[in-house]
């Protein structure tokens, strides 16, 4: 895993809780690797400020190696005013009981995956990067998550979304150009996982969760997130996620092993 | 052979393989939007009566290579079972003999998989009735792996294998072409996997190479060599391993749920 320098003591409390592969320090393959193609400064620094690439469909080129901004994996909702999240009764009090318990019952601190929109969230004791790998009929992303390395895919063929699918943890993806914005639209969950950490929002089977990528700019992704889950919020919500890049960089291999990390377990 | 959490779509996979017309045609009646197990996918080349052609040739990709995408699985457990193929001799360290002796005996019994730990290379993408999906770009070669849902990387952008890398289950890979065949390097495991269900082991000394080669749209061949001075007196040689490609279909989310599959894992 990539430990990082920050620390925090409320999210030192609940990424304890979380399973972790190894805890060893920086280490030596292909991170300082000079990616070909990429914009750089004189001193062959990667240009963060570089114009967005350009993918040979036309459209922007969101692939690359990419962290979120670290809070909204604790608050997905930290940004929103009073009202803007209205929760049904049910979700309010098992809102309220996970948040007291510190992540205690979040599936994700038992190896599974974290859930969609929470997969692209890094965090602040660990980072959770993801790659976007860009092709005109398929966008897929690999996560290196707290739980186990895994992938996305996001349908651009023009397929639409499944009817009555088999519950799923990342649901299934299918995505269209609105302008410079790739549009996702994922359903089909199985209502077990957790949309943030420290608040515990929940999800339900009945979510429509949006993802709206947008690269501003070679080092800077945002993605707005609007969650439409009727069964558990009075209406739709969205939060703005700031995504940046990690030049020259590639993902680690993560995987739990459930009887070792037994005692991270709480 | 592990039975995870024994899902509906598990179950149409494996008949499909072994009955393909009248299961697809029961598969479709039944769940032909549920999801995308049965989806026509653009840039399939098809007979007149709107079936993929699998003796078609081979695609390219727009710099003139073999297009290696689709989702591909294999036709049978022998592969998975051994490597090295029924028969053949496999020059193992005598200490490397004795393990797989005692893997052999015990049928596998404490392969990594029981404890829901992934197969490595090659053998995550020798599982029957779990499919693979090979998506070729230009900078990389990603496959995605149906059985607990897993990634592996295959660099091709021009970097060398990494130095002293922290091991991996899947290694670190790199791959370039030569004339029709994708050639694969891997180093940098871990000693946590089998080379196959069998029990051959390797060890952190492992030095992959995966020669891929599509015989047309509907083929594509494997062949691997086993360099690991470490468990085996010289590198060999798989028998060479035979992918089908299964069209107009999607990969199904499948991961492992220890707590619940653990009866089924310690049947044995």
């Amino acid at each position: 895993m990539r430990p990082r320098n920050a620390t925090s003591y409320s999210a030192i409390a609940i990424v304890a809780g979380l399973l972790f592969f190894s805890a060893t320090p920086l280490p030596a393959q292909w991170l300082g690797y000079r990616i070909p193609g990429v914009p750089r400064t004189a001193d062959g620094k990667v240009n963060l400020s570089a114009p967005t690439p350009k993918a040979s469909d036309g459209k922007p080129d969101l692939s690359g190696f990419w962290e979120s901004d670290t809070a909204y994996f604790y608050d997905l909702a930290k940004d929103l005013k009073p009202g803007d999240l209205v929760m049904q009764p049910w979700a309010k009090a098992l809102q309220a009981e996970r948040e007291g318990k510190e992540h205690q019952d979040d599936p994700l601190s038992d190896c599974m995956p974290p859930g969609v929109p929470r997969i692209n969230m890094s965090t602040d004791a660990m980072v959770h990067p993801f790659k976007i790998v860009q092709t005109p009929k398929l966008v897929v992303l690999l996560y290196e998550t707290s739980a186990n390395s895994t992938f996305r895919q996001v349908f651009l063929d023009g397929r639409p979304l499944p009817k009555d699918p088999q519950p799923t943890w990342l649901g299934y993806s299918i995505g269209r150009w609105e302008s410079d914005t790739l549009v996702v639209e994922t359903i089909g969950f199985n209502g077990r996982s957790w949309l943030d950490t420290a608040k515990g929002h929940p999800q339900s089977e009945a979510a429509h969760v949006t993802e709206r990528f947008t690269r501003r700019d070679f080092g800077h992704l945002e993605i707005n997130i609007t969650i439409d889950d009727p069964k558990t919020y009075v209406k739709p919500w969205s939060a703005k996620v700031p995504v940046h890049l990690l030049p020259d960089s590639d993902l680690i291999e993560t995987y739990c092993e459930n009887e070792k990390d037994e005692a991270h377990k709480r | 052979m592990m039975y995870y959490q024994f899902t509906v779509p598990w179950i149409i996979r494996r008949v499909r393989d072994v009955i393909p017309t009248i299961a697809m045609l029961f598969v479709m009646a039944g769940l032909a939007s549920a999801q995308w197990v049965k989806v026509p996918l653009p840039g399939t080349p098809r007979t007149p009566d709107g079936k993929p052609n699998l003796t078609a040739p081979a695609p390219k990709t727009p710099d003139g290579k073999p297009d290696l995408s689709g989702i591909w699985t294999t036709n049978s457990g022998k592969y998975l079972d051994n490597l090295a193929g029924e028969g053949a001799e496999v020059p193992l360290q005598p200490w490397a003999a004795a393990i797989y002796k005692e893997r052999h005996d015990t049928q596998g019994r404490d392969k990594p998989q029981v404890r829901c730990l992934p197969h490595g290379a090659p053998d995550a993408m020798l599982v029957p009735g779990y499919p693979f999906k090979i998506v070729q770009t230009p900078g990389e070669t990603i496959i995605l792996e149906e059985e607990f849902n897993q990634y592996r990387q295959i660099l091709t952008d021009g970097r060398a294998l990494p130095v002293d890398p922290n091991p991996a289950w899947f290694g670190y890979s790199i791959g370039k072409w030569e004339g029709d065949t994708f050639v694969v390097q891997t180093t940098g495991f871990n000693d946590g996997s089998w080379l196959d269900n069998g029990g051959h082991p390797h060890t952190d000394a492992l030095h992959l190479t995966e020669r891929f080669r599509r015989r047309n749209f509907g083929n594509l061949e494997l062949e691997v060599t086993i360099n690991d001075a470490k468990a085996y007196t010289k590198p060999w040689k798989s028998t060479t391993i035979p992918f089908v490609l299964l069209p107009d279909t999607e990969l199904i989310e499948h991961l492992c749920e220890n707590e619940k599959d653990a009866p089924h894992l310690l049947s044995k």
